[in-house]
């Protein structure tokens, strides 16, 4: 009983999926979701003070009054003007280098976008025109960090980078419908709309074993150290040195 | 007299809410904000309730956060609680009410709340609004989430207008608004401000004993000086002036200033003009 209990309060604690939502971001420089909902005045004048109208006020919720940009009406233009103005601290306000924002990072769908249907998949506009492959990259040409978010591989279709900071500006302009080729999804999110409630648990408990000073030298690795020590085992760049175990032919007969 | 430049001082910040947002679609941006937290050309004011919800909620004391309620505070330990007085949009709204209420007769109507409940004791109303301030704030500081900012009148009240002038449309806290009005229209006058409000509960903790304030300058302050206890009946905050001129409650409005028929009651302020002047 009290195991079930527990259980609630840990379910309530890590809060429901209206945390996130890919396409819903919040606005350059903003802290943490959980420290974020703390400091914010909900003052709106972030929203005020934005020349684009970007940013929106959230509806009906526990999130009422609070500033979030929906990416697929309109994207932020990144021109830091809201960060300087955030009267507690909820938005950065030493922030004013729009390659230094982590709102998310965006994802192309390549089932739906038309360059990637274009070239990997050799799909032609048909004429019911349900699917169209295009050489699109319309996500490319309106990025704001054009050429280091968003580039071309094989100077063909585009690819997003870690440079990407999450602006939705791409999103906005995706030419695909009723769903866009190109999502963001705000930072922190990891995708947990989609997964369930012993994922977030098990998420909880990766977060506790964080903590890199309560693992001692001689136990087993866990939580972070662990994918550290993981992503070092790496084989690109070094090319393994071993001996032909034969002799080298200095000709070959009969070829010559 | 003061009543008349209150109401000028009132109309021009209602005019005021509108008028920023518009100012802001045109890019003039010398004010922006709402009334939870202004920049008038770079000097950055917040609501001090507002501030000490953030405080608390997030556990932590900036230097952001500090500047941004001092403004208001020291203008609180200069003025006492002109802000509810002179300025706030809400109490506006409320006179309006009050006004709406002797127009259509509702003063006639059966009281639920009388002159002997306890909430229309000074004492009792004072202490309604800080165990609200104090528990609002305990449950911000146990939930991380600034929930009396949910019911900030006057703060819901420009930002409304700012959604109005922005998108044509209110949100859902409107409702909050109109409720209260109802409430003030039917039941009992000035309720939000008299028995709730966060914002004028941590104001009038930093009044101070030698910022603007009403005095009486008649002899005993125990009873009324004259038969129709005019004071009492005027004032907006449900106090008797002759008595507790000083209470934390006071709005500083001037009302039973201009309606005491003895000239007893006096403002009174950084010493410039002594009390006995005015006799």
């Amino acid at each position: 009983m009290i195991k079930l209990l527990k259980d609630v309060i840990e379910y309530l604690r890590l809060g429901t999926s209206d945390d996130y939502k890919v396409n819903r971001t919040r606005p350059p420089g903003a802290v943490d979701e959980k420290r974020f909902m703390a400091l914010c005045i909900r003052c709106n004048r972030c929203l005020e003070v934005c020349p684009y109208h970007s940013i929106v006020r959230a509806g009906f919720g526990g999130k009422i009054g609070t500033p979030y940009i929906f990416s697929e009406s309109k994207g932020c233009y990144l021109c830091m003007a809201c960060c300087q103005l955030c009267p507690t601290g909820a938005l950065d306000r030493t922030l004013n280098n729009p390659e230094q924002v982590k709102m998310g990072k965006a994802k192309i769908d390549p089932k739906i976008c038309y360059s990637h249907l274009f070239l990997e998949h050799d799909v032609v506009p048909d004429e019911s025109l349900t699917k169209i492959g295009a050489l699109c990259n319309t996500c490319y040409n309106v990025c704001p960090l054009k050429d280091a978010a968003i580039v071309l591989k094989d100077n063909l279709y585009p690819v997003v980078t870690d440079a990407c900071v999450g602006c939705g500006v791409c999103v906005e302009r995706c030419p695909t419908s009723p769903i866009r080729a190109i999502h963001v999804i705000p930072t922190g999110m990891g995708r947990i709309d989609e997964a369930g409630f012993y994922f977030r648990k098990a998420k909880s408990h990766f977060e506790k074993s964080r903590s890199s000073a309560s693992q001692q030298p001689g136990q087993p690795l866990s939580g972070e150290r662990l994918l550290d020590e993981k992503f070092k085992i790496d084989s690109s760049g070094k090319q393994p040195t071993f001996e032909f175990p034969y002799e080298k032919p200095s000709s070959l007969e009969g070829w010559e | 007299m003061y009543t008349r430049y209150r109401r000028i001082v009132q109309s021009v910040v209602m005019a005021l809410i509108f008028a920023v947002p518009v100012l802001n679609i045109y890019e003039i941006y010398a004010v922006t904000g709402t009334l939870y937290a202004l920049n008038f050309g770079g000097l950055g004011v917040a609501d001090p309730a507002v501030i000490l919800q953030a405080i608390f909620a997030a556990g932590e004391l900036t230097v952001p956060l500090l500047s941004a309620a001092l403004f208001p505070l020291l203008v609180a330990v200069l003025f006492g609680r002109i802000w509810c007085g002179w300025f706030c949009p809400f109490l506006f709204l409320a006179e309006g009410a009050d006004w709406l209420r002797n127009k259509i007769g509702a003063k006639r109507w059966p009281r639920i709340f009388g002159r002997g409940v306890w909430v229309q004791n000074p004492l009792a109303a004072n202490a309604t609004r800080y165990a609200f301030l104090l528990g609002g704030t305990a449950l911000a500081g146990a939930i991380a989430i600034p929930v009396l900012n949910y019911v900030n009148a006057p703060g819901i009240l420009s930002t409304e207008a700012m959604i109005f002038v922005k998108e044509r449309t209110v949100s859902i806290e409107f409702g909050l608004i109109v409720i209260l009005f109802v409430l003030q229209l039917t039941i009992l006058p000035k309720m939000w401000c008299r028995l709730f409000c966060p914002t004028g509960a941590v104001i009038s903790l930093f009044r101070s004993p030698f910022g603007l304030r009403v005095i009486s300058l008649a002899r005993q302050t125990t009873s009324p000086c004259c038969r129709e206890n005019t004071c009492t009946s005027v004032c907006p905050m449900g106090l008797a002036p002759f008595r507790d001129a000083g209470n934390l409650l006071c709005v500083n409005c001037g009302k039973c200033i201009e309606a005491c028929p003895l000239g007893n009651l006096a403002f009174q302020g950084f010493e410039i003009r002594p009390a006995s002047a005015k006799r």
